[in-house]
């Protein structure tokens, strides 16, 4: 089979599994949790590969990847159905050697070098499959050619007081990197990594062979491949990415993230460009239906709802019933719960599927000047009416 | 098996439709926020397995290309074996074909090229979620000529525009009328049949040269009456709504309000497809008081609204008023306007502080594009 040479390839790491979100990665995969109603955390940079026109990419899956694979498919819904490259899941398959799980990200790549290989591609972008952000890759690799570069990594600025809580990046002029720090003491710079990635396709192919040969490194893109580089003597450059960026791995990020996505001028704007639009898999749903006692404002509300209840400051997803007299403010509803009547879901997040019991109280609203403690209700689970679940608890 | 392939009319009815069908088929009016009404017969082929289809055109069918695409959204195929779009002969005259015998003219190759035995046909102007693979066996056990599928409880003493029918306790028709006033106790056709290939193909190519155009006069009612052809009813109780005019299009877009209809037209056991536009969920503002309403995916909300459906990509602004009203997609609503029963057709200015009433007997037709 011929195919086609391709400028330049994405590898996906999708693998994660997101011990950190809890309960709401039970049974799926941290990149196929909802986000904003109608997406998925990993439409965002599938959406972002085609808005870059890149048209190859590879998902690397590993953990409870079903769901995921599902949601993929072959890839129509993000324009990544076409015969000369697409969408590709790669999961961890058996060699000769034997079957070996990705051990570090840089394993999954070094395990799929043979997808990599058939496109013959000028470079290899390495993205996270656990990312909210849109961004212009092609900017980014063009960044990377203009600077002639080996490996490009994109960076954000963070507070300096923050910065020893991540991967810092120190520069010369010019973004030229010369040191990589993990969660430094003393950050000497506030350009933290985002976990993108331009690499030279034969750099790259060179240096995961070497990483695979020793028995003592983690196989890790920040840890093992970038300081092999950089010892080497190859030219890495930080690309400085100034927009919206969020790593949503956390339960709270998660629902802050998704709480940025609202208002009349909202931190993260879903809403853009015909450049920006963000792609998801869209199901059968009708149109919403908010009855009479209905009372919904500063809020998202997606197609498949039959809202009559009252929500204020929040983002319900499709197919999801709110009865009358139920009470949501400021939480995220996945999609397909059921919120029965005089119910109050308050700073909370609903999994997917879940049915919450009449007259039940979920969460609540933080004293002023406190972090608010974010309830979470797993995936398809049933809340019992009049139960308490208190703010910050995890079901 | 047995196997059926289907035909659906894009635009028997089309004259009937006012300004929804200027610049539009029937098939692509839009409906209940997010449909055209084709999506409804396309799903319900889709759900009975039948995958190759024809849609007969005439004109103004641009639109309806551009929302049927490739078809993948329905699991359906625009190629040699899946949908093809059926344009027409060059005639001269450019009005609606005077009838389905006529407009099939222009299906006889497919019809003839086509391997399956049976043959489902169906308006767009019936919406209804129907078991078509119940109706085809039940055809096939009938050994009748034809099936016709009709409603039950339709008829009321007015007009009806199509074929009517009086069953006997057995279920046999015993009567049968066509654009005629039909008394209570009469099923009403929902302009969906099941007919063998052949035959189809066999009376199209002898009826068409004797002037006979219309499928339920000149073959249905008429072989009836001759006893030449034997007529199989297939009662459908679900929720139907005949879109068959203006008014009844804004009838039935307001009855989209109630639960019993709304949930019996989008049943979970058989999903309506549609096109997807990749819209953000529907943002409701401060402002925003929306009460009794159906409302699609991507607009932005501010106003307030009541017992109206609303479309794609509307811009409410804050302070404006909407009751009983149509609003399809790319409309923009000025700050402090008042519609009371108005369809907005689509892309539609409204600008702020203009007052629109129409009654919900009459209601007020904006046309496409319009600035009021």
């Amino acid at each position: 089979m011929h195919f086609q040479k391709k400028r330049c390839v994405a590898m996906l790491l999708a693998g994660g599994q997101g011990s950190r979100l809890k309960v709401l990665t039970e049974n799926t995969a941290k990149p196929a949790v909802p986000f904003g109603g109608k997406y998925r955390i990993i439409d965002f940079p599938l959406s972002n590969c085609v808005n870059s026109h890149i048209d190859t990419v590879g998902i690397l899956t590993q953990y409870l990847p079903l769901e995921l694979n599902e949601y993929i498919g072959n890839g129509q819904p993000w324009r990544l159905n076409s015969s000369h490259g697409g969408v590709q899941i790669l999961s961890p398959y058996a060699g000769q050697k034997g079957a070996q799980w990705y051990k570090g990200t840089a394993n999954a790549i070094y395990q799929n070098l043979a997808f990599i290989r058939r496109y013959h591609p000028d470079y290899v972008l390495i993205l996270s499959g656990d990312h909210i952000y849109k961004m212009n890759y092609a900017k980014m690799i063009r960044f990377h050619e203009t600077t002639g570069s080996d490996c490009t990594i994109a960076v954000r600025p963070v507070p300096m007081e923050e910065a020893s809580r991540f991967g810092i990046m120190n520069t010369r002029e010019h973004g030229e990197i010369y040191e990589f720090e993990e969660k430094p003491a003393h950050p000497k710079s506030n350009k933290a990594s985002m976990g993108i990635y331009v690499f030279n396709w034969d750099v790259l192919e060179k240096y995961l062979e070497i990483d695979e040969q020793n028995p003592d490194s983690e196989n890790d893109f920040g840890k093992n491949i970038i300081p092999l580089l950089l010892d080497a003597g190859h030219k890495i450059s930080a690309y400085e990415f100034s927009g919206y960026w969020k790593d949503v791995g956390t339960i709270h990020s998660l629902w802050a993230a998704n709480m940025d996505t609202l208002g009349e001028k909202p931190e993260f704007d879903l809403h853009g460009a015909d450049d920006e639009v963000i792609y998801a898999r869209n199901t059968a749903q009708p149109s919403s239906y908010l009855a009479e006692t209905a009372v919904v404002s500063d809020s998202f509300v997606a197609e498949g709802c039959e809202i009559s209840g009252r929500i204020k400051h929040s983002v319900i997803s499709s197919a999801c019933i709110v009865h009358e007299g139920a009470l949501i403010r400021d939480s995220v509803i996945m999609p397909s719960a059921v919120i029965e009547s005089g119910a109050v879901v308050d700073h909370a997040i609903i999994g997917e599927g879940c049915v919450i019991g009449a007259g039940a109280k979920i969460g609540g609203a933080p004293k002023d000047g406190e972090e608010p403690e974010i309830a979470v209700i797993g995936h398809e689970k049933t809340v019992e009416p009049g139960a308490v679940v208190k703010p910050g608890e995890v079901l | 098996m047995k196997t059926a392939m289907g035909i659906i009319f894009s635009n028997v009815y089309d004259s009937n439709m006012g300004g929804l069908t200027e610049a539009r088929t029937s098939a692509a009016i839009p409906f209940a926020g997010r449909y055209r009404q084709i999506d409804f017969a396309l799903s319900n082929m889709a759900n009975a397995m039948i995958h190759h289809i024809g849609i007969v055109t005439k004109y103004n069918y641009e639109s309806l290309m551009n929302h049927i695409g490739s078809c993948e959204e329905w699991d359906l195929e625009m190629e040699q074996r899946g949908v093809v779009l059926l344009p027409p002969f060059a005639t001269g005259h450019m009005g609606v074909y005077r009838g389905k015998l006529e407009a099939l003219y222009t299906a006889l190759d497919v019809l003839e090229h086509s391997s399956q035995d049976y043959v489902v046909l169906t308006d767009t102007t019936v919406l209804a979620a129907v078991d078509y693979a119940a109706a085809l066996q039940a055809h096939i056990d009938s050994g009748c000529d034809i099936t016709v599928i009709a409603k039950p409880d339709k008829a009321d003493g007015k007009r009806v525009n199509t074929l009517s029918m009086k069953l006997d306790q057995n279920g046999k028709p015993i009567d049968m009328t066509v654009d005629f006033a039909a008394p209570k106790e009469y099923l009403v056709s929902m302009g969906m049949f099941v007919i063998s290939r052949e035959l189809l193909i066999r009376i199209i190519r002898e009826t068409a040269p004797h002037g006979k155009y219309h499928l339920e006069r000149d073959f249905i009612m008429d072989g009836f009456i001759n006893g030449t052809v034997s007529v199989n009813v297939f009662r459908f109780e679900g929720v139907t709504l005949f879109n068959g005019s203006v008014q009844e299009y804004y009838e039935n877009s307001m009855a989209l309000m109630d639960e019993t209809t709304r949930h019996g037209l989008f049943r979970t056991d058989i999903p309506i497809y549609t096109k997807p536009r990749d819209e953000v969920p529907t943002v409701y503002g401060e402002g925003a008081q929306i009460t009794d309403s159906l409302v699609a995916d991507g607009s932005y909300l501010d106003g307030c609204c009541k017992h109206s459906v609303l479309f794609r990509e509307i811009t409410l602004e804050r302070g404006a008023r909407l009751d009983g009203c149509v609003v399809m997609q790319g409309c923009k609503i000025g700050t402090g306007a008042d519609l009371q029963c108005v369809i907005l057709d689509k892309d539609v200015v409204v600008r702020p502080y203009v007052r629109l009433v129409g009654t919900p007997e009459h209601p007020l037709y904006v046309r496409k594009g319009d600035t009021v």
